[in-house]
């Protein structure tokens, strides 16, 4: 397998400023010290609570916000330093889709000037036929059709903008696609269609995606790898089963177990974390979680334990191994897996 | 009506239709919601955004926006016709009978007045009010003064927060809406709809806007507080997951209309609606494995323009000629499952 995007200790701190000379007062840490790697043709689901520095985690790969720190590699090439047309060339390689697909879209642009402007911008056409072609092609990929091309963003749905926002993100032949909440502002109905679609691009253009989620169901089904953040730091990354099945870290753990599920027929075990999440310009010392950990220990107020893999693939950002229960009882006997 | 074989409820609606007057023309937001509530139970209100779930508890506790006009129907709660009581009658409900809780507490709690202040208000009002002074000639007992009221009302504030598991109650009785976090903020708005001690709880998707670890904080009060509050809830949401945990009932809605109406387990289990197989199946869920998943084709329909007969029809994979034609009514499919479709109809297998 080869490696598309591997991040090491990215880290992203906002300063915080006061008074007419804007004097830093703190920093709020949103991302602080995340590792990541996504293998060619798989999909990374990168999923936590609001605050969690996931969203920056995209943003800075495609550079939308420059990291204060760290390193991020496309295909083992450095790209977080390059600057002008050197990054130009490899942005091409990287697209995003947004959560909001009202904000996202030009409401004075139509559909096929929004596809055909960055393939001019980055130089992948010879001839305007060329282009009106291509966002011919694009179009009918995403399940609308050519007449769409000459409409406004008003005249769609919501769905139908998140498909719109699909193909804009493959106009410049990307193999990195970055999906911050693609689905979180549709109806459940509206959603499955867009996350049809998505596996279906994938199968077919063998893209690889960052999936950045809040929602633990729709991670669970779109991704190959899962990492969970919290505030500003990857606590467990693991192939989705040992996510899912036998998560090592306690917020892991009860993150999937406090998740309502669709079936009131399973009994099960919650764990509820206590409190709120901190605020990330007053991090508590050691490890960020241990204020709400329900295992916390003397040494976890002192050290911010390392992300170590406990085993190949399986990385765990905590003190202790506490071997915790399965979060999801059984599955069904009908499941296949 | 083939419905009321049912015992008496606390709350019926019957046939209410209600309409949006817009530029654009007449929303038919409602077409003739129908269902009862009974004592003490809970009942999920399901369905998609702009399935008029919420405009069905707006219409209930009469706080409809003033472009909306009720055309048919009625709402019976306690034997009165709430849709037919004068404005006071009304608010007193409100203030006694019938409280609701709202997706974003920040838009419901004043930002200029401490918590406290508002929370001691509602039981100020209660003690203030007529009732009061005439349970007090009843029993004999003086009527307390304002500064005795005011001890009171802060001495029951008190224990409303710690009924809804804040710690440091007193504290947060002199705080702000802004110092407190948003979990903090919905579990204060619960404790205001409690005060009351109200007949029915309505819960309009008051877990939505919370992060997954908070909403399971309120979730596990909302269980608790099932337990200890003896009133009826009727909660509102998209979240199958959160329905599943919480309810006794669930009515799914669709474009106006309850399509289907059934017990918890029931309905998880053996789904009758074509409507409501499409939305589990078009759900993620962690405990079943699926490769793809199952798409209700097309979207929410233009309810200024709402397909004829079913409001499902142009959606529906089943669909057949009198789905075009004739609105299917609630019909009993047994054990107090009822589905409003016409696959379960006379003349069609």
């Amino acid at each position: 397998m080869t490696k598309v995007l591997e991040i090491k200790n990215l880290t992203k701190w906002f300063p915080i400023t006061s008074g007419l000379l804007g004097k830093v007062k703190g920093y709020v840490k949103a991302v602080d010290g995340v590792d990541l790697k996504i293998d060619q043709g798989e999909t990374f689901g990168l999923v936590g609570e609001s605050g969690s520095g996931k969203t920056t985690v995209g943003r800075c790969i495609l550079r939308l916000i420059e990291p204060t720190s760290g390193e991020i590699f496309y295909r083992g090439k450095e790209i977080s330093r390059l600057k002008g047309g050197a990054f130009t060339d490899v942005r091409k390689k990287f697209g995003i889709v947004f959560q909001d697909p009202y904000a996202s879209l030009d409401p004075r642009q139509t559909i096929k000037s929004a596809l055909i402007e960055p393939m001019k911008y980055h130089k992948i056409i010879e001839s305007e036929d060329q282009a009106v072609m291509r966002a011919q092609d694009l179009i009918k990929r995403v399940g609308l059709n050519e007449d769409h091309l000459y409409r406004f963003p008003h005249e769609f749905s919501g769905g139908q903008r998140q498909r719109i926002a699909v193909a804009r993100a493959l106009t410049t032949e990307p193999d990195l696609i970055i999906l911050d909440e693609p689905t979180s502002f549709l109806d459940v109905s509206v959603q499955a269609q867009i996350l049809n679609l998505l596996s279906d691009l994938q199968r077919e253009l063998n893209l690889t995606y960052l999936f950045i989620s809040h929602n633990l169901s729709v991670i669970e089904h779109m991704s190959n790898r899962v990492g969970v953040m919290y505030l500003g730091k990857m606590m467990e990354a693991a192939p989705k089963d040992v996510v899912y099945r036998r998560p090592e870290h306690p917020y892991t753990h009860a993150l999937i177990s406090a998740l309502p599920l669709p079936n009131p027929a399973l009994a099960r075990e919650r764990v509820v974390l206590a409190g709120d999440i901190p605020s990330p310009v007053n991090m508590p010392s050691g490890c960020r979680f241990r204020t709400r950990c329900p295992y916390a220990k003397d040494l976890c107020a002192q050290e911010d334990p390392p992300f170590v893999a406990r085993e190949p693939d399986h990385l765990v950002s905590c003190h202790f191994d506490l071997h915790l229960s399965a979060p999801i009882p059984t599955l069904d006997a009908s499941t296949k897996s | 009506m083939t419905l009321n074989s049912e015992d008496e409820g606390l709350l019926q609606l019957n046939n209410v239709k209600l309409d949006f007057h817009t530029y654009a023309g007449e929303v038919k937001a409602l077409d003739g919601v129908t269902f009862t509530l009974r004592k003490g139970e809970a009942v999920g209100l399901v369905g998609e955004s702009g399935c008029g779930k919420s405009v069905t508890a707006l219409t209930i506790v009469g706080l409809l926006p003033e472009n909306a006009t009720v055309t048919e129907g009625e709402i019976i709660f306690e034997g009165k016709n709430l849709l037919k009581v004068t404005h006071d009658e009304m608010r007193h409900i409100r203030a006694r009978k019938i409280a609701m809780v709202f997706q974003d507490p920040t838009t419901f709690l004043n930002p200029v007045l401490t918590i406290g202040e508002q929370l001691e208000e509602v039981f100020l009002l209660n003690l203030g009010s007529n009732d009061a002074k005439l349970e007090a000639e009843n029993t004999g007992s003086s009527k307390l003064s304002k500064s005795q009221q005011k001890k009171v009302a802060r001495e029951l504030s008190i224990q409303v927060l710690k009924q809804v598991r804040l710690p440091d109650s007193e504290r947060v009785l002199k705080q702000y809406p802004h110092e407190l976090s948003g979990g903090m903020r919905q579990r204060c708005m619960i404790a205001m709809a409690l005060a009351r001690n109200p007949d029915l709880f309505i819960a309009d998707e008051i877990t939505t806007a919370l992060d997954v670890t908070i909403q399971a904080q309120i979730l596990e009060l909302l269980r608790d507080l099932k337990r200890e509050f003896h009133g009826s809830t009727l909660l509102i949401t998209h979240d199958l997951g959160v329905v599943a945990e919480l309810c006794d009932r669930v009515a799914v809605m669709y474009a106006g209309n309850i399509v289907e109406l059934a017990d918890v387990k029931e309905l998880f289990a053996k789904p009758l609606h074509p409507y409501t197989q499409g939305l589990m199946r078009a759900i993620p869920m962690l405990d079943k494995r699926m490769d793809r998943l199952e798409t209700i084709s097309g979207s929410v329909p233009d309810l200024i323009y709402p397909p004829t007969g079913c409001r499902f029809h142009p959606r529906c994979p089943f669909v057949f000629e009198k789905c075009k034609l004739m609105k299917p009514e609630l019909l009993n499919a047994g054990k107090g499952h009822t589905v409003a479709c016409h696959l379960y109809g006379e003349g069609k297998k």
